[in-house]
């Protein structure tokens, strides 16, 4: 079973993806939506969790609270990891 | 028939372009497919005007005077929005299909512009000092002559029509096209983000064709009324060939496909979609890239990148470079500072060719400047500056005086 991902693991994954344009320091609790995520942009990064990490995210799931920073989004994938 | 300037395609840089000829004092006659203006702003109801404002922080700042600033104007006008909205780092302004062909049929009836709708351009060829076209709707021939020619055509029909220099990206790395439809009848129901994870969720379980994965949704402005829009691979039976009557007909196809199944899946599935129906198909789906002329500049990625600017420059090309060349989502790159690069003038102006200009997304770049010098609002402007251009033949003016004419008429820009 895989590691519960860190918050730079989850920053690299954004990265790597194109998911948000993400500057060489982005926090863990920067703003990902004002970064240029937009709702398109989550369904890629919900496919990839699953590819990556193997972390099932449900419909309930996508909110604000929890894909709004790298951190949360951390907590997320480390909850829904099978 | 005779006329000044003559413009193949009524997209938005076809508009701009006889509309700026028409206000220098040009008769202009216009060329276009369909029964009305607008292009991927209508016939593919891609509704936002992209690359109308300057990047950066703080308030909106339009990146090019004239026309651009016109239609944004009238836009606002039209929709009654309180003006353009952020999207991530991106100023955008939300526009409407229905509102853009009315404000094209007017924009055409107070310059006087000749429209030839119905219509394609079959064949080209120089007569005397100017141009003879032969044009064709429903089979019925017409000659129609012309001092300049405008090719905003998008896929640089008369570069082939002349058998000029012109160019296109191997399919495997052209920009994916656009799949926009309109839908009613959802009352309140579940958008954004909940969305997103409603269809990510029907792919997986397999309720929901894999396309749909980039599907999302965004309101109209109009009450009731939302577009849904996708990008597609255009690869549906080899590669994707957008001057392909075969290829392009299988995408349109794949498209209501996919958008039927979406909206049937959210009906059942998603709160407040109850009674969601598609209203609307489009025309066409929205071919971002096909042929490019080779024009006498090149405008390269590495120059939009830069930032450069020329001294011969006819606009800013002010959107970042989005690429699609997947059906995974854009990839937004940003030029140094967000400074916006300048578009030359030898972008409109085809190698070896005199009195024909070229304006949209088929002007003289390489593919990853086109990435972001395809967009509308940037159109608007190359198409304004194609125009004057233009009608600076029948007037006596030389094309090299077309950067002062711009200044002269519209201010200096930003």
């Amino acid at each position: 079973m895989k590691d519960v991902p860190t918050v730079e693991e989850v920053v690299a994954m954004l990265r790597e993806e194109g998911i948000a344009d993400l500057g060489a320091d982005f926090a863990a609790d920067g703003n990902l939506f004002e970064a240029g995520m937009d709702s398109m942009a989550v369904m890629q990064l919900i496919v990839i969790a699953e590819e990556r990490f193997g972390a099932v995210i449900e419909p309930e799931d996508a909110g604000r609270e929890n894909l709004e920073t790298p951190g949360a989004l951390a907590r997320l994938i480390g909850r829904r990891m099978a | 028939m005779r006329a000044d300037v003559l413009v193949l395609g009524a997209g938005s840089a076809g508009l701009a372009a006889a509309v700026a000829a028409a206000r220098e004092g040009a008769r202009v006659t216009v060329l276009e497919r369909h029964g009305f203006a607008g292009g991927m702003g209508t016939a593919s109801l891609v509704h936002t005007f992209c690359g109308l404002y300057l990047l950066g922080d703080g308030p909106p700042r339009l990146a090019n005077p004239g026309f651009p600033a016109e239609m944004a104007e009238r836009m606002l006008a039209a929709t009654g929005d309180a003006g353009p909205v952020k999207m991530g780092r991106v100023w955008v302004l939300r526009q409407h299909p229905v509102e853009f062909v009315r404000i094209a049929d007017e924009l055409f009836r107070e310059c006087g512009v000749e429209l030839l709708y119905h219509s394609e351009a079959l064949r080209a060829e120089r007569a005397g000092e100017g141009w003879r076209v032969e044009a064709v709707c429903r089979g019925q021939r017409r000659i129609l002559t012309a001092k300049a020619l405008v090719d905003a055509s998008g896929d640089a029909v008369l570069a082939d029509l002349l058998g000029a220099a012109a160019e296109r990206t191997e399919s495997a790395r052209l920009q994916r096209p656009a799949y926009v439809f309109g839908v009613q009848g959802v009352a309140d129901g579940e958008e954004g983000l909940a969305l997103a994870g409603r269809i990510v969720d029907g792919v997986r379980r397999g309720g929901l064709p894999k396309e749909a994965l980039g599907l999302h949704f965004r309101s109209s402005g109009r009450a009731g009324e939302i577009f849904g829009s996708i990008d597609l691979s255009g690869a549906e039976e080899g590669d994707y060939d957008p001057l392909d009557a075969g290829c392009l007909s299988r995408l349109e196809v794949r498209g209501r496909s996919v958008a039927a199944a979406a909206v049937d899946f959210l009906r059942r599935e998603a709160a407040g979609w109850a009674a969601a129906y598609v209203s609307h198909w489009p025309v066409r789906a929205g071919v971002r890239e096909s042929r490019r002329w080779i024009g006498r500049q090149v405008l390269s990625e590495a120059e939009l990148l830069a930032g450069v600017r020329h001294q011969d420059d006819i606009a800013l090309a002010a959107w970042p470079l989005e690429s699609r060349e997947t059906t995974r989502g854009p990839k937004l790159r940003f030029p140094d500072g967000d400074r916006a690069a300048g578009i030359p003038l030898g972008c409109l102006m085809p190698r070896d060719i005199e009195g024909v200009f070229a304006a949209g997304r088929c002007l003289s770049c390489d593919h990853g400047a086109q990435a972001s010098l395809r967009v509308m609002g940037t159109c608007f402007a190359t198409g304004q500056a194609a125009g004057i251009a233009a009608a600076g033949i029948s007037a006596g003016r030389p094309v090299s005086d077309t950067p002062r004419r711009l200044r002269e008429l519209f201010g200096p820009g930003e």
